[in-house]
């Protein structure tokens, strides 16, 4: 029996497999991008995508024989992971929007992207901007949005009913804390280590190194060099210790520990709760879900033991990179320039909500913003303002929410937590070959 | 007294299963019908505002029409992939448990490594843009085909050792080919452990989030899980259109189980009983 058939079934079983790969292969001459067109990557925020469409909406207005197309991609951890690939597989875009400072850091620029700083388009780009997306010599994004501020969203009507004051050392602002809770009608603090949220835990030690600079001018450098750590320095250590005392204390809401951002923020709206540490791009997703509910909030930021005069530490906004597996960079470069001039941020503004000021020099914000942008526009105005560590040294550990969130839940202290992530940073800076680890 | 007893926990196991799938259900519904505000709090209620007709439409221009293309889209990879498997997987078990050979045992290892080795995403992305693949559907339907082959042909495999030698013999003696022998003899006996790879596959296909979204960039080869990010991303989200999202990708498997209902059941039983 099986000497009859043997020869004849693999052969026939083989020829039959080709023939349906090869129906499976017959349409696949599709695909291809390289049609005229300008392909910008950028991520899946509201924000990002309202910016982009605003400035190339205004481009193409200019320039009705560009065709420009936006490719949205997801953000976080799953983002980051795709900006990697496409920059590795020489499948990235003309253009591409990312973060700055060391989240760039993390893409070895120098590498991979076009230095810019030959460009004279650049020049109207603030320092500030520029020293957070340089690696080496080189700079390598066009800024797309605005200034964020990092500090506390307070609500406006529960100040005005308790009668108190923006408080400008961290002993005021706990006994602003005392005041709320003692009169009872909501929670003085809130906290959000809901699904997804736990980010939101960092922004007491994050958002804190504008007094950390003001004890340390040096404290960056010291920090990248391995000299100096947030348990061994006693400014850095205080953002650790500043949200153990919170929690302590009892000023937190009940639910911080399933609470999401999105609830916090709806909290805030709602005066449940009266302070929020957090970024000032929450303004936007307010506006979005409320907008009536913008003009309740204030903000101030986070404030330090005794700075002489307090101010804010400033997050900067993500920009365009231009990959140097681009082979005609011609109509990138033009939009980069447009991206960087006056009418790039005229365009911004017209349209969406401004939130902060602009990096680019010449570029002015309306008068009519929302309180608690005019706030944030009275740091920078009074030149009280420090850029996040995130954006002055590469080293930033990746488990600094986990870690800030058992400081807040009680279970663990401050001391203890900032060895913790003293230890967490250690890999990553290892990780990029810093000297000195 | 046996039959009220009967009657009681039948009761009991439809009020559970009801609870199980329909309260979610009914939340992705409510969900998908508030205003935008409304639909933040997520809370278990009746919209104050019925706004489904908006967020319908609002879901389906989103970024030029793209859930329609991503319909088609995930249409044909679904399809291809499965067709591809099932003929592929029958073929490969058929023959190693059929005719065991000295290359059998290695065979074998290769279907144990495609269960066992995870998949990476760079080296393979340099093979398709090799083979002039990457970014092309039927790129996609090869990848899909190479994760899902090694489970499938340990399926068919397993249940061609329940098919009597004699029917091959039969046939053979009648003086059927190897071809028609396969095709015409063997592949309809296969037919509910067909099923069983048909539906097991298709929902993991039609489900597949990582794979199109590393091997398939780009908004036009978008397929339906994919659109899930128009509406969700790091620091926003707009549930409400998200959940008419996840209310409009659940209704084609719906619809596709009401109608093969019986097929599926069948399927699923008669595999269980003979694997």
């Amino acid at each position: 029996m099986h000497s009859t058939h043997r020869p004849l079934l693999p052969r026939a079983a083989a020829g039959a497999a080709a023939a349906v790969l090869a129906a499976g292969l017959a349409a696949c001459s599709t695909g291809g991008d390289d049609d005229g067109t300008l392909n910008i990557l950028i991520d899946n925020s509201e924000a990002t995508g309202s910016l982009m469409q605003a400035l190339v909406d205004a481009y193409t207005e200019a320039h009705p024989d560009v065709e420009i197309e936006l490719e949205i991609r997801p953000g976080g951890t799953e983002g980051d992971n795709i900006v990697k690939t496409r920059l590795q597989t020489g499948d990235m875009p003309d253009l591409f929007f990312y973060n700055s400072g060391s989240l760039l850091q993390a893409l070895n620029p120098s590498q991979m992207l076009t230095d810019l700083s030959g460009e004279t388009y650049l020049d109207s780009v603030t320092d500030t901007f520029k020293d957070g997306v340089t690696s080496g010599d080189a700079v390598h994004g066009v800024p797309v949005g605005q200034a964020i501020g990092g500090g506390v969203l307070y609500n406006l009507a529960a100040y005005e009913e308790l009668g108190l004051e923006v408080p400008t050392t961290w002993d005021e602002f706990m006994a602003n804390n005392q005041a709320i809770l003692d009169a009872g009608t909501a929670a003085p603090v809130i906290q959000t280590y809901g699904t997804e949220s736990a980010w939101t835990s960092q922004l007491f030690v994050l958002a804190d190194n504008y007094n950390v600079l003001a004890a340390e001018p040096d404290w960056a450098d010291a920090y990248t060099a391995n000299e100096a750590h947030f348990a061994d320095t006693p400014a850095a250590l205080a953002g650790f210790e500043h949200l153990q005392e919170v929690a302590e204390a009892g000023y937190l809401n009940e639910d911080f520990a399933s609470l999401t951002y999105n609830e916090g923020l709806a909290a805030l709206v709602a005066g449940e709760g009266v302070h929020y540490p957090i970024l000032t791009n929450a303004l936007t997703e307010i506006e979005a879900v409320d907008p009536e509910g913008v003009d309740q909030l204030g903000f101030f930021g986070l404030p330090g033991d005794a700075p002489a005069e307090a101010g804010v530490t400033t997050w900067l906004p993500g920009a365009l990179y231009l990959p140097q597996t681009n082979e005609d960079p011609g109509p990138a470069q033009d939009f980069l320039a447009f991206v960087a001039s006056t009418e790039g941020c005229d365009a911004q503004t017209a349209g969406v909500s401004v939130i902060g000021p602009y990096f680019i020099d010449g570029c002015t914000v309306p008068s009519d913003v929302p309180p608690a942008v005019a706030q944030l526009q009275a740091y920078f105005d009074a030149g009280l303002t420090a850029p996040a560590l995130e954006f002055l040294s590469p080293v930033k550990g990746p488990a600094l929410e986990q870690i800030t969130v058992e400081v807040g839940s009680g279970i663990r202290s401050a001391a203890d937590a900032a060895a913790l992530y003293d230890e967490d940073v250690k890999k990553q800076a290892q990780q990029l070959g810093l000297e000195g680890w | 007294m046996k039959r009220t007893k009967g009657v009681a926990s039948g009761l009991i196991a439809i009020v559970l299963s009801a609870v199980v799938f329909l309260v979610p259900f009914a939340f992705i519904v409510l969900t998908a019908s508030k205003t935008r505000g409304e639909a933040a709090l997520r809370e278990f209620s009746l919209p104050s505002e019925w706004a489904i007709w908006e967020n319908f439409l609002a879901v389906v221009q989103a970024r030029d029409y793209m859930l329609l293309a991503a319909f088609v889209n995930s249409t044909i990879l679904t399809v291809a992939s499965i067709v591809l498997m099932v003929v592929l997987a029958a073929m490969v078990g058929y023959v190693m448990q059929r005719r065991p050979n000295r290359w059998t045992p290695l065979a074998n290892a290769l279907v144990l490594a495609g269960l066992i080795i995870p998949p990476a995403v760079v080296p393979t992305i340099w093979v398709l843009q090799g083979l002039g693949l990457f970014r092309t559907l039927p790129g996609l339907v090869l990848i899909e085909v190479a994760y899902g082959l090694s489970f499938c042909v340990l399926l068919f495999r397993a249940f061609v050792a329940t098919i009597p030698r004699e029917v091959d013999e039969a046939a053979v003696i009648d003086g059927a080919g190897p071809v028609r022998l396969f095709f015409q003899v063997i592949l309809p006996l296969l037919r509910s452990v067909i099923w069983t790879v048909v539906i097991v596959q298709a929902v993991a296909v039609f489900n597949d989030f990582q794979n199109p979204l590393y091997f398939l960039p780009g908004d036009d080869h978008a397929t339906v899980q994919l659109t899930l990010y128009n509406f969700r991303s790091q620091y926003t989200t707009q549930w409400n259109l998200l959940f008419m999202d996840i209310l409009l990708i659940t209704v084609p498997p719906l619809i596709m189980y009401a109608f093969f209902n019986r097929q599926i059941v069948a399927g699923l039983t008669s595999g269980a009983v003979k694997g």
